[in-house]
């Protein structure tokens, strides 16, 4: 509520104040350099505001102690526009990453990676290393990634950003199976084609 | 809980030997170079010890060894009563009006040499080759338990130093502080060598670290965004710089048994005996001491690398 970022004294948000519910798909939309990204990473810590209040799951997070922050970001899934998978790592390795992370037993995560890359037509692919999959495979690795820990909430940053309308639309598709089953999705795109696509609430941050 | 705690312990000693694959060619340069230090380190420690061993010799023998002088011509033999028996017995009457005189054992040139075959037979022939009348006149004194203090015997020393036909004197006390002067000062260059080894084993184990972290300073940052803790990342890096270490000083006392049965036990404890010096290995507390340096070797150096990232 009321957020404000600035670097060196030049604000990129200026009192910015909106609310996501639980179950919602909505997208976070403006020009370049409105501010998305910067909203998507205040919202996983990954940025503080420089006043304003952030809240997650009822918690302030802009005043979060950072040995809280990593397992802030076990409740919320993030894809990011450029992947960030680990290109020495195959497909099921990438995707049981966060379930290895908080501890997760083998069997358990064998079962749910399964799971998750059958979901993204991926399991044929699991034993591929990412930089031989294409862009769209890619980020549907990234998608497996962050929803294999059933999280609450799912945050991607220009998902579609670098890919064909055609991939897009799948990667959307996707994006709805997982929100039909509870997990709230924030898109942040300037994409207005995605918008459509996605039929969803639509923020614009320019507006705020 | 426990079974979450296995998991992660899994996990950190599967990353630490994906990070050890991953930069194969950096690691064995890095044990190679710790090995190295560690064998130094064994090497003086193994040397200090045996000194020390030395030395101890010495503290539970109380006993005086006096050379006499042989005159510059050899005796004539045809005399009833050899002169050096007479200067011999002479000093031993002195002797025996010493107070704390145990025993006296005289030791003539045939007797020394008898001596040395027996007690060296590696040096049999060289032996064999040397007249006995060369061989040194010997008077052995033992003492009572009671009369070892250092001011007693190095009066004495003083005293049979000043008598006629005397050479030299030694005793067990005067070995002792020589030897003495000698253990501190091999503890004393061996103290530098150690901080230096250590120094530089934290060094390497620092750079083979932080190489890693500075590779994979892209997936780390990926780990830290999907929750991984600064622990995570952290605990692997201990792991491989512990097994670095305890592979590094395996090798190195691995190496040091080696030596130290192929060259000493075989070649030189031959030489050494003609000393009476007895050569032992270290014991399993000095190999414990240098085992957790070599493991605080490499925490230092992972602590100091992760320290600057994390």
């Amino acid at each position: 509520m009321h957020v404000y970022k600035s670097y060196d004294k030049n604000y990129i948000l200026r009192d910015l104040s909106f609310n996501i519910y639980k179950g919602e798909f909505v997208f976070i939309t403006g020009p370049s350099g409105a501010g998305k990204t910067t909203t998507m990473k205040m919202v996983i810590a990954m940025e503080k505001p420089t006043h304003g209040q952030i809240n997650v799951f009822n918690e302030d997070i802009s005043a979060i102690h950072p040995k809280q922050i990593p397992f802030l970001r076990r409740k919320i899934g993030f894809v990011f526009q450029d992947f960030k998978l680990l290109t020495n790592r195959t497909v099921f390795q990438n995707v049981a990453l966060g379930l290895e992370i908080s501890g997760v037993s083998g069997s358990i995560i064998a079962k749910n990676v399964t799971e998750i890359l059958k979901a993204v037509e991926l399991y044929q692919k699991k034993d591929e290393y990412p930089l031989s999959l294409s862009g769209g495979e890619q980020q549907r690795v990234a998608i497996a990634r962050a929803l294999v820990q059933n999280p609450s909430v799912l945050i991607a940053d220009e998902p579609t950003g670098n890919l064909d309308f055609e991939t897009a639309s799948i990667i959307i598709d996707i994006l709805k199976s997982f929100n039909n089953k509870g997990t709230t999705m924030i898109i942040a795109t300037h994409d207005k084609t995605l918008i459509e696509l996605g039929r969803a609430r639509v923020i614009d941050i320019t507006k705020n | 809980m426990i079974s979450q705690k296995i998991n992660y312990l899994n996990n950190y000693i599967r990353i630490a030997f994906l990070n050890i694959k991953s930069n194969i060619a950096g690691n064995i340069f890095a044990l190679s170079i710790m090995s190295f230090s560690f064998f130094i380190m064994l090497f003086f420690m193994l040397s200090y010890v045996n000194i020390y061993n030395y030395m101890l010799s010495f503290e539970k023998n109380n006993t005086m060894i006096i050379f006499l002088k042989n005159s510059e011509n050899s005796p004539s033999l045809s005399n009833r009563v050899h002169p050096y028996r007479i200067t011999a017995a002479g000093i031993i009457n002195k002797i025996k009006k010493f107070r704390g005189v145990k025993k006296i054992k005289y030791y003539s040139n045939k007797l020394s040499y008898q001596f040395m075959l027996k007690h060296t037979p590696n040096i049999r022939t060289i032996l064999a080759k040397i007249k006995p009348a060369y061989f040194p006149r010997i008077i052995k004194i033992y003492f009572k338990p009671d009369y070892i203090s250092k001011i007693y015997l190095s009066n004495i020393y003083l005293r049979l130093k000043s008598m006629k036909n005397i050479k030299f004197v030694y005793y067990s006390k005067l070995m002792e502080d020589k030897i003495n002067q000698f253990v501190f000062f091999t503890k004393m260059i061996g103290f530098i060598v150690l901080l230096f080894l250590f120094i530089s084993s934290v060094f390497v184990s620092y750079s083979a670290i932080k190489l890693i972290i500075l590779r994979k300073q892209n997936d780390i940052e990926i780990l830290k965004l999907i929750g991984a803790t600064n622990n995570y990342i952290k605990i692997p890096m201990y792991i491989e710089s512990a097994m670095g270490s305890v592979l590094a000083f395996i090798l190195s006392l691995v190496l040091l048994s080696a030596v130290f049965n192929i060259f000493i036990y075989y070649k030189f404890n031959n030489f050494l005996s003609f000393f009476k010096i007895n050569i032992i290995f270290l014991n399993n507390f000095d190999i414990l001491i240098v085992f957790f340096i070599a493991l605080l070797s490499g925490f230092l150096g992972t602590y100091f690398s992760s320290r600057k990232f994390f």
